[in-house]
């Protein structure tokens, strides 16, 4: 166990104890205790806390390290540079979802909207009930929300950073007598430059990129990025480390880097980490490894206003809307670069240009959708593809929620109502939201995206039923652990990273309480 | 990454993006600007996708010869609007997704232009410049105690007692 002291991070430089592909020459072999795949919520949660209790972390990223400075407004450059695939990643079904997922240091916490919401009590009831997990009740996962929003700095917005988009939302919850809250965020004085889907530029967002990783560094892990792990090692049902490829500059793997661990933990997301078990030979004897995706379907409206709203002045998502939440879905004002939002309208050529140039009138709001229907990540010569059906039930939560909002967004003076459904025009007052209701709309019509996908390597006490158990280590294998949103048993209908970094907390308390329970 | 059009799919796109983009693309000679960020674009897609596209287009411009006796990317205006809704709204889902999708890419990289984002007010880089500064301003003592947080021991209640227990 090493537990070298590194100095803190500056957030413009990269700090010692960060390897990129510049830094490995040649095929490279390392020793740990526990070597991470991934450096997002769960990952760098873990590492952080593992690396204090005086063990030796290697964490893998396959993305690149950026610093603060390197994010700008620039949506397109991020969204290449940032996401996985340039953001055309696919939940193939009808309607097809697209879905985004952070490829950086920090992972898709570098990029999220930085919600921090505990998970419902209700949600952790379930858990408890239906998937038979102990001390996971809303008393007993306390502590461990209480020390991840103290870590990232869990806070309500300054009044002075708030824009004119929210102010609208606001309004318009009010004037429909909604329940309307602020937002719970992970940032020091966000300064409302609404492009944390693109990085912050200011570094207030509490990425992991700027809290868990710098504090992980400082207790002596080790990161290396641009490293894309192939595979696990095995012995047997024993982990015992794992092997991958450093991703040169034109994206084609170079030397070989493997790491030998007593633990090794997939923190890679629910869609890449039953690809990475798979592909490793892991298969769960409960079949459940890729079944169980749920992915809140998000969907967005776009309302165009007399006034100048400046949507991209102010600070992301500062309220939600929680009238509806016991129905299941949530509402916020979220805004969109030009080219993002012209890129998802319908419309083209003259009238795409009519619409554009009220940009600095539009309000985007969004809606979150809690499902109940599930999917499933196959893994096809070892990448993983999602496969999701929409259901009618879920479809028809989709629809009057847009009705909702539609309703919320003229109440506050929207003008004006473009619909995420293909061909279904536009709506110009409050009389015409009835008209949702009036045809049917099919479901490959909905534009419909996500950036919540959870529950492919669920835990659960039922090793028959469940991949892992309640602390994320794999069911009838030794020294293999699952970090991240994979773990979720059902959707949670709140943002998950404040969920995904409070099991974290807890798995590593789990290992660090009983030296035993370490291999 | 990188990724270069070859002609053929150049041609195609700059003949599709002529229907998707508003007339100003043409207008202002902003064509080429636009096929050139596509190509930023599909130099990060999944190679295997990036080829379907390539295929996908090149058969879009040919086809037109079936149709108009000239490829798609020689078509006046309104003919090639009418083609470009033909494969919108095409029989099959491949063709849909085409036409969607390239919409989708040539749109994104008008408006992504700067350009087109000062013609709209779109100006989010002065705003940032100025809430950062701001931020650094108002709250530097507040920024400098979180950032001292942040690298402060504060260990598992296991790992307290276990020192505890080395200690004692």
């Amino acid at each position: 166990m090493v537990a070298a002291i590194r100095p803190a991070l500056r957030q413009d430089v990269r700090p010692s104890g960060v390897y990129t592909r510049d830094d490995l020459h040649g095929d490279t072999v390392l020793d740990a205790d526990v070597v991470i795949v991934g450096s997002g919520a769960g990952g760098a949660t873990l590492a952080a806390e593992l690396a204090e209790g005086g063990l030796d972390v290697v964490v893998l990223e396959e993305g690149r390290y950026y610093s603060t400075r390197d994010f700008t407004a620039d949506a397109s450059a991020m969204v290449r540079q940032l996401y996985r695939d340039g953001g055309a990643t696919m939940a193939i079904g009808d309607p097809p979802v697209l879905y985004q997922e952070g490829r950086a240091v920090g992972g898709s916490t570098v990029v999220n909207g930085g919600m921090s919401w505990r998970t419902p009590e209700k949600i952790l009831d379930r858990w408890w009930r239906e998937a038979g997990l102990d001390q996971i009740r809303a008393k007993e996962m306390e502590p461990w929300f209480e020390r991840v929003e103290r870590r990232i700095h869990v806070r309500g917005q300054d009044p002075d950073s708030i824009g004119v988009d929210n102010k609208l939302l606001k309004k318009g919850a009010d004037a429909k007598g909604w329940k309307v809250i602020p937002n719970l965020r992970n940032q020091v004085h966000c300064a409302g430059s609404n492009n944390c889907a693109f990085g912050c530029p200011t570094g207030a967002k509490q990425s992991a990129l700027v809290s868990y990783i710098p504090r992980a560094l400082h207790f002596g892990a080790r990161l290396y990025s641009d490293v894309r792990v192939s595979r696990i090692l095995r012995s047997g049902k024993r982990a015992t480390g794992v092997v991958g490829h450093v991703v040169g500059a034109d994206g084609k793997t170079t030397h070989r880097i493997t790491v030998r661990a007593k633990l090794s933990v997939s923190a890679c997301g629910a869609i890449h980490t039953p690809a990475l078990l798979t592909r490793s030979g892991f298969a769960s004897p409960s079949s459940q490894l890729g079944r169980n995706l749920s992915l809140h379907p998000n969907t967005k409206l776009v309302a165009i206003f007399d006034e100048h709203v400046r949507g991209w002045e102010g600070v992301h998502q500062a309220y939600q809307v929680r009238e509806f939440q016991d129905e299941g879905f949530l509402f916020a004002a979220v805004n969109i670069p030009p080219g993002i939002l012209a890129m998802t309208t319908s419309h083209y050529g003259s009238e795409l240009g009519e619409l554009m140039a009220d940009y600095d009138k539009m309000v985007v709001a969004g809606m979150l959708v809690e499902d109940t229907q599930y999917g499933r990540v196959r893994t096809i010569n070892g990448r993983p593809q999602a496969f999701y059906q929409l259901s009618d039930f879920d479809a028809d939560k989709l629809k009057r929620g847009c009705a909702l909002l539609s309703e919320l967004l003229f109440a506050a003076g929207a003008k004006r109502i473009l619909l995420p459904f293909e061909g279904a025009g536009e709506l110009r007052s409050a009389d015409d939201v009835r008209k949702i209701f009036d045809n049917p709309i099919p479901k490959r019509s909905m534009e419909v995206v996500t950036v919540h996908m959870m529950g492919t390597a669920a835990m659960g006490a039922d090793r028959s039923r469940a991949v892992t158990d309640g602390y994320g280590l794999v069911h009838d294998a030794d020294g293999l652990m699952v970090c991240d949103a994979s773990l979720f048993p059902t959707p949670i209908g709140v943002n998950p990273m404040e969920t995904i970094q409070a099991l974290a907390t807890r798995a590593a308390a789990h290992l660090l309480d009983d030296p035993r329970r370490f291999p | 990454m990188s990724y270069q059009h070859a002609g053929g799919t150049r041609r195609a796109l700059e003949g599709i993006a002529g229907v998707v983009c508003p007339p100003e693309a043409r207008a202002r000679g902003l064509i080429a600007d636009v096929v050139d960020h596509v190509a930023l674009t599909m130099s990060v897609l999944p190679p295997l996708f990036r080829n379907g596209l390539v295929m996908g287009l090149r058969t879009y411009d040919l086809l037109a010869i079936a149709r108009y006796g000239k490829p798609a990317h020689r078509l006046v205006p309104a003919d090639a609007e009418a083609y470009f809704l033909w494969w919108k709204h095409g029989v099959t889902p491949l063709q849909r997704q085409l036409a969607i999708g390239v919409k989708q890419l040539c749109t994104l990289a008008y408006y992504e232009l700067p350009a087109v984002q000062e013609q709209i007010g779109y100006r989010p880089t002065q705003w940032i410049e100025q809430v950062k500064r701001r931020r650094l301003e108002v709250y530097a003592d507040d920024i400098q105690r979180h950032q001292q947080s942040l690298i402060a021991p504060d260990p598992l209640p296991g790992v307290r007692r276990r020192q505890l227990k080395e200690r004692a």
